[in-house]
């Protein structure tokens, strides 16, 4: 092996040949060659250079500066064999992100628990050529040439972050934009995000940092850092902070009570990520990437808070005089419940977030009024339940208002009956809702409804029955000069009328559940039919007796018990029938 | 660490008076104090930043100026200034305040308007924090550099270490310049030519400029820019005049002109991306008393600015003007190197290595700090803007919240 004439040269010498075969001019890279041989020589090579350097540093001679200049040459030819390894074998890691896009997606997000750890690390640069890395960086690190080191990983491996980033959909919004964006757009970026922020730190981040302990494990210290952790910063820090930027940002938008929900899941994502960060970013020098992760979940919950003040603020004063017809379900009502329903399964979180009780006194006015609210009763209760409970409070308080509007006090008291009907309704749909919400306040709830059902009838039947009264029809004396002829058709007239004008306008009028429709129906029956009956039954004779029975008794009891099913239809009801059967 | 609820807790601090007639006048003489007070102290603090550079200057002590004009020194004094300013100004705005007045004009406008201005500084903050990265990662090459030129004998391996390190920190520093004014993001595939540092040996680093990606395309989007976002915080800027109700038109408008100010000095200082036009804007109006010392430093800055946009630059941080200095001289000097180095020129190289290393000593205790304040200023401006939204909520009726 070898020419006689390298026989005749040492081995420094030999390898200093070596070395000036392989400086930076040559295009082809050494590492490349299947040829484990010339690795090898050339490893080898170094070492001897590096080796005869020791002790030869102080001697101002030819010699010397030979070596240093071959050292240098060496290393330059090194950091260009590092950088072509890193580029070459870097692409496995991109397709591996893909596949576990979707099934990441169920086994971090687990409801409600906290996964430990759910770290998945996956090899991104096959073990040859980690090796290889390896033994380059030993060399350059022995030789004084760390920096060059970590510049060389930094700069490629950086480059990677970027199109990964994109393909993972992490945007570069700058917080202004964030700020424009509306809210559907910005909610299918949050949820996005999550997803992202979740691969990027447990797999992504892991990864490399896994990749650049493989290679710097154990090769010494950069200053009293690590000197993987040197590399793993260099590359990632400020891949890290962009990543962070717009949970950032997210974290400072204007807190309309929509976004809650979304705000929540976030904050969620970022406290379950907060071990895993501060496992991957444990070094010294990443101390402010742990910080900002810490400050963005904390502003998140703040923020979340906010929502909530902000939504009851909105439930309060939501100032719409716009009649709902018939007195239905005022659009109020749904939003706010099915909302409140959605914070009760959020209630995990939300209960760990909201820790004061609603503010109940009023702050800034004078003229706003309020409603009293006095939580005494509500001991035991936690925060996030005096809040829902509270929220109720102050729809109702709201609904009332707007009850005032309609120009019939029959209306209002209905519309009122209706709306905290539904509110009940759901509390009993949703078990989560109801426990927070406790039985007693339902009860107070029901009894609302009864309340409104009674001010109700009171207000519509009371003038219609008052025709079927008594008094001043007793028959006094004898037969033909007994009740007051006049006086009794006037009654059955006013009574004929004034039940067609509650038939006509409440059959318009709507009560959208049925058992409470059915309920209020049979009520009116009850107090309707039987009246009539026994008028009827008491003077029917009477105005038969005289001329045109027919325009006095329009109805039979029947015709009566018929029209009452119509009440509540919503809608135009053919005008009352009327039958002669009797 | 458990949860604590701060809602409550400054809106506490607010009283709302609306009744309170009779005082009115012993009040409104107290705020107009307040005002006033405002004023002259935002003139003094940066009356005292100007003066940091007009007295060393005459002392010509300039390589241990403390806080000459744009050193990171002097940087971390005018966020400090920024910062007290702040408190005082959200102190005036806020405490003590019929806070009715907020949802009527002119505040009605410009408070938002300034809160608006807030949200691109924040922008800029996180330019700035990626930009002082940036300015740590020249550091760092610097400092091969000067590890390899303070060794002695200079020989030629150590120079060509120092060579190759400190082209690639040129590259870098001018890469950012030529790339921003392209499209941002090709970087990876661009080959530089640094044929203009003279003849490039064999030990020059083709390779390194082809992967060296020192651009922002990592960190914020294409369309985004610097000198575009100061812009944008600039316009509606305009001195109230005189004989408004409040009287708070002008604290905001104070408020507002330092803030676009700390931001355009920042944006000049450090790399940013796109800062195509920058010296072209936001000039305070010269008659306004309070800002004589901000309008000599905008001049001074201004200035230089200009002088060094032509050239092109990586930023006016003093430090980072130094480093361009030194490393091109060095550069210079590593290309025409011959071993053995005569006593002459031994020491004029030994001289600007001991600059460098000076330089990099500043950047490596300095830097981190300065990211910190930025975070803080950060925080800072969060804060204030979120207590100022709360307050205009509460006050002006919602009127638009339809949830539905």
């Amino acid at each position: 092996m070898g020419s006689p004439e390298t026989d005749r040269i040492t081995p420094l010498e030999q390898a200093e040949q070596i070395i000036l075969r392989w400086d930076s001019s040559k295009p082809h890279m050494i590492f490349n060659s299947d040829n484990r041989h010339d690795i090898d020589n050339y490893l080898s090579a170094v070492d001897l250079i590096q080796q005869s350097t020791n002790g030869k540093i102080a001697e101002n001679n030819g010699q010397s500066t030979k070596v240093n200049t071959l050292v240098q040459i060496a290393m330059a030819r090194l950091e260009d064999e590092f950088r072509n390894i890193l580029i070459s074998h870097t692409t496995l890691e991109f397709d591996s992100v893909n596949l576990l896009t979707e099934s990441d997606e169920d086994s971090v997000n687990s409801n409600g628990s906290r996964i430990s750890r759910n770290i998945c690390e996956f090899d991104v640069i096959p073990k040859d050529h980690i090796n290889d890395l390896r033994l380059i960086a030993k060399r350059m690190m022995m030789s004084g040439y760390f920096r060059e080191c970590v510049q060389v990983y930094g700069g490629v491996r950086k480059i990677k972050l970027d199109t990964i980033f994109k393909k993972l959909g992490v945007e570069k919004l700058s917080l202004d934009d964030v700020q424009r964006l509306d809210w559907e757009s910005l909610n299918a970026k949050i949820s996005k995000y999550i997803k992202a922020v979740k691969i990027c730190v447990r797999i992504l981040f892991a990864s490399k940092k896994r990749l650049c302990v493989q290679i710097f494990e154990n090769l010494g210290y950069e200053g009293d850092e690590d000197a993987g952790d040197v590399c793993f910063m260099e590359t990632v820090k400020s891949a890290a902070i962009s990543l962070f930027d717009f949970a950032e940002a997210i974290s400072i938008s204007s807190r309309s009570p929509e976004k809650l929900f979304k705000i929540v899941d976030l904050h969620d994502t970022f406290i379950d990520l907060l071990p895993d960060i501060e496992d991957v970013f444990c070094s010294k020098s990443s101390e402010s990437i742990r910080v900002q992760a810490s400050e963005i979940s904390s502003r998140l919950a703040e923020a979340a808070r906010g929502m909530l003040y902000e939504f009851e603020n909105s439930v309060l004063r939501e100032p719409s005089r716009v009649l709902v017809p018939g007195g239905t379900i005022h659009p109020l009502t749904r939003y706010v419940m099915n909302y409140i329903t959605l914070i009760s399964n959020y209630k995990q979180t939300l209960g760990e977030l909201i820790v004061s009780k609603p503010v109940t006194d009023s702050r800034y006015s004078d003229d706003l009024t309020m409603p009293d609210m006095d939580f005494g009763d509500h001991e035991g209760q936690s925060p996030l339940a005096l809040h829902l409970i509270w929220i109720i409070v102050i729809l109702q308080f709201n609904l009332d208002g707007k009850s005032k509007h309609y120009k019939d006090n029959a209306l209002a008291y209905l519309f009122f009956m209706n709306n905290v009907h539904y509110i009940v309704q759901k509390v009993k749909g949703s078990p989560e809702l109801r426990e927070m919400i406790g039985d007693s306040f339902l009860k107070e709830l029901t009894a609302k409804i009864t309340q409104a059902s009674t001010r109700y009838q009171r207000a519509t039947w009371v003038g219609v029955l008052y025709c079927l009264r008594d008094e001043g029809l007793h028959a006094t004396g004898s037969f033909s000069s007994g009740v007051p002829r006049n006086a009794l058709r006037e009654r059955f007239k006013s009574f004929n009328a004034m039940f067609e004008e509650v038939h006509k306008m409440q059959t318009l009028w709507s009560i959208p559940d049925t058992q409470l429709r059915e309920e209020i129906q049979i009520s009116i029956s009850e107090k309707v039919i039987p009246a009539y009956r026994s008028f009827l039954g008491r003077f029917r004779t009477h105005i038969e007796n005289g001329k045109h029975p027919e325009y006095y008794i329009k109805y039979s009891v029947e015709d009566l018990e018929t029209a009452v099913l119509d009440f509540f239809e919503g809608c135009a009801v053919s005008q009352l029938s009327r039958r002669r059967s009797l | 660490m458990p949860p604590t609820d701060h809602h409550g807790s400054f809106l506490n601090r607010i009283s709302i008076r609306r009744n309170q007639i009779t005082n009115m006048d012993v009040n409104h003489e107290q705020e107009l104090e307040e005002l006033e007070l405002f004023q002259k102290h935002v003139t003094d603090r940066f009356m005292q930043l100007l003066q940091q550079n007009q007295t060393q200057e005459t002392t010509e002590t300039r390589a241990q100026a403390q806080s000459q004009l744009l050193s990171i020194s002097w940087f971390q004094k005018l966020l400090d200034t920024y910062l007290c300013c702040e408190s005082e100004f959200k102190a005036v705005l806020i405490i003590n305040r019929d806070a009715s007045c907020f949802s009527k004009a002119p505040l009605d406008r410009l408070l938002p308007d300034h809160l608006d201005r807030t949200v691109k500084a924040l922008d800029i903050c996180n330019a700035i924090t990626h930009g002082i990265e940036l300015v740590r990662h020249w550091s760092r090459l610097a400092q091969i550099a000067v590890d390899a030129l303070e060794q002695r004998p200079i020989v030629e391996g150590h120079v060509r270490r120092a060579k190759r390190a400190l082209n690639t920190l040129l590259t870098s520093m001018m890469v950012d310049e030529k790339e921003n004014s392209q499209l941002v993001g090709k970087s990876a595939e661009r080959m530089w030519s640094i044929g203009r540092r003279g003849a490039a040996g064999p030990t020059t680093v083709n390779h390194n400029q082809k992967f060296m990606t020192r651009s922002f395309s990592t960190c914020v989007s294409k369309s985004w820019s610097a000198s575009k976002q100061i812009q944008a915080m600039s316009t509606n800027l305009v001195a109230p005049r005189g004989g408004e109700p409040t009287g708070l038109a002008l604290p905001v408008y104070i408020m507002s002109s330092i803030l676009v100010f700390v931001m355009w000095t920042l944006v000049a200082a450090v790399p940013s991306p796109e800062r195509a036009g920058l010296g072209a804007h936001f000039q305070l109006p010269r008659n306004l008393t309070w800002a004589h010392p901000v309008i000599g430093l905008q001049d001074k800055i201004g200035e230089e600015w200009k002088k060094k946009e032509k050239k092109g630059t990586a930023g006016l941080l003093v430090e980072i003007q130094v480093i361009e200095k030194v490393a091109s001289s060095l550069v210079e000097f590593a290309d025409g190197f011959e071993f053995p180095v005569g006593d002459e020129k031994a020491d004029e190289v030994a001289g600007q290595v001991a600059e460098l290393a000076d330089i990099c000593r500043k950047m490596e205790d300095g830097l981190g700090p300065l990211q910190l304040q930025v975070r803080e200023l950060f925080h800072r401006m969060v804060r204030s803007r979120a207590e100022v939204l709360d307050v205009m909520d509460q006050v002006g009726k919602i009127n638009t919240s339809v949830l539905y």
